[in-house]
């Protein structure tokens, strides 16, 4: 299973975190860029365009270091936090739900990994069914099987029991599998 | 029970990360595998799904900003010169590999590497090849390629000298193989010998250091040739005596120049001057020749 980078680890990331609290420009540049990728992964798959995810990803940074001497308790828990609110704003500013095509960009990238056509359809096709879901059930799936987390961590950067994360991925899932047969009965209908 | 299932799908994730096929993280659960199993495949598919990065330019683009608001909120440029420094870092970086990252620029980067490395191992694995072997003009050619990209005459008369002990083993090397002289690999080796001496145009007092590194080549190939005699086929018996014997007197050519310390040069030559005397083109031409009966006369 191919799966995204996994953090700096915790003690990097705590020590970091204090420096960047004493206004060490040199941590929070290091926090920035590290974090950039990661946030950068969780937007795109719930915004539509390449641009708005990395707009939307350099505002959540932004935001970040603004506040970051206020900031307790879990760090990812807290930037995620800020990231999903971001989404939202940006949704209710354009009034659109995002269950529009997604933006070419992405098929260009797929055939360069060199994706045969049918795998780039069902990749398609997913990504859509993908936007149909709950926030909270969109933010499960990607921390989980696009950035790798474990049920645990997502709970911890959710704020929620493992069990309760568990409830929501098995709902997303079958949620998505019943999307896709849907689908498939229309096409083959 | 639905408490159940969604832990048991949990668990068979975390087991298929750890590399277990569906059909085995579902043997322990079979009465809930029709049910997993979708979800299972489901969940394959959303990890094929592709990790996007987002461009270097998009995060150097963020760190400058943010820099330069640091900057205003503590009315210093201290801040934003270290975070900038940080995105111009990744500027630079990003240059390179978008780049690369290329797919076409990629590709080409990849074919030409791919064929340094197997043109670097082919001229490696060459180079005890012999004549007849697939690979023995690439050695020729490599020979002659790195002889054409040496440029000072002290090396290429060096170069000329190994050239010729790699003729001698190659036909060494032949004749322990199929018991015949190889006549060309000889006469190939007397030649490069002669050259390395037309191409020495070292200093007037490093000359006899390379005559004398010339003459020790020569007297190695005159004894090799001299152990080989008995065993060749009559016929190109006559072609070794006569190597041994033009090896012979390039060696008393040679022992002369020595003794002499550059002032005797072979029959014809202007002997009444000394080299310093001499005109530099004349003591150029002087050094190229051997002494009379050194080389093929057929």
């Amino acid at each position: 299973m191919k799966l995204a980078k996994k953090d700096l680890r915790d003690e990097e990331l705590l020590q970091l975190l204090d420096r960047a609290k004493l206004n060490d420009s040199k941590a929070i540049g290091i926090i920035c860029s590290h974090l950039y990728s990661k946030i950068y992964r969780f937007i795109y798959y719930r915004v539509n365009a390449v641009e708005d995810a990395e707009d939307l990803t350099s505002e959540v940074c932004f935001r970040v270091i603004k506040s970051i001497q206020s900031q307790k308790g879990s760090f990812y828990a807290w930037i995620f936090r800020i990231a999903s609110n971001l989404i939202n704003d940006h949704y209710r500013r354009r009034s659109v739900r995002s269950n529009v095509e997604p933006a070419g960009d992405l098929i260009e990238e797929m055939i360069d990994e060199g994706n045969k056509q049918s795998e780039l359809l069902e990749q398609k096709e997913l990504r859509q069914s993908l936007k149909k879901l709950t926030e909270e059930q969109q933010e499960v799936i990607v921390l989980k099987f696009i950035e790798g987390y474990e049920t645990d961590e997502i709970a911890d950067m959710l704020g929620k029991s493992s069990g309760a994360v568990r409830a929501i991925q098995f709902r997303a899932l079958t949620a998505l599998r019943n999307n896709f047969i849907t689908k498939e009965v229309y096409t083959k209908g | 029970m639905e408490q159940d299932i969604e832990l048991l799908l949990d668990n068979c994730i975390s087991e298929m990360r750890n590399g277990k096929s569906i059909d085995k993280c579902l043997a322990k659960y079979s009465q809930y595998a029709g049910q997993l199993r979708p979800l299972l495949q489901l969940v394959q598919q959303l990890e094929t799904l592709p990790k996007p990065e987002p461009s270097l330019e998009a995060i150097s683009a963020a760190l400058i900003e943010i820099g330069r608001e640091r900057a205003i909120q503590q009315g210093g440029t201290a801040a934003f010169s270290k975070i900038s420094n940080a995105a111009l870092n990744l500027k630079k970086r990003s240059s390179i590999f978008n780049k690369i990252r290329n797919p076409k620029l990629a590709w080409v980067f990849s074919i030409v590497f791919l064929f340094l490395v197997v043109l670097f191992s082919a001229a490696t694995i060459s180079a005890n090849s012999v004549p007849g072997d697939i690979l023995y003009p690439l050695k020729l050619a490599t020979e002659k390629v790195k002889f054409l990209l040496t440029f000072n005459s002290e090396k290429k008369a060096e170069l000329r000298l190994t050239f010729s002990d790699k003729r001698l083993q190659e036909m060494i090397a032949v004749f322990q193989q199929s018991g015949k002289l190889d006549t060309t690999l000889l006469k190939e080796m007397l030649d490069e010998a002669k050259l390395a001496l037309e191409e020495n145009k070292t200093p007037i007092d490093t000359a006899s250091i390379f005559a004398a590194k010339l003459s020790h080549v020569n007297a190695y190939q005159k004894d090799v040739l001299e152990k080989i005699r008995p065993q060749v086929n009559p016929s190109s018996r006559q072609i070794v005596d006569e190597a041994i014997n033009m090896c012979d007197m390039r060696g008393r050519w040679m022992r002369e120049m020595m003794n002499e310390n550059d002032e005797v040069y072979p029959e014809g030559s202007d002997s009444m001057h000394s080299p310093q005397q001499m005109p530099r083109s004349k003591q150029k031409s002087n050094r190229k020749q051997w002494g009379p009966g050194c080389d093929w006369d057929r």
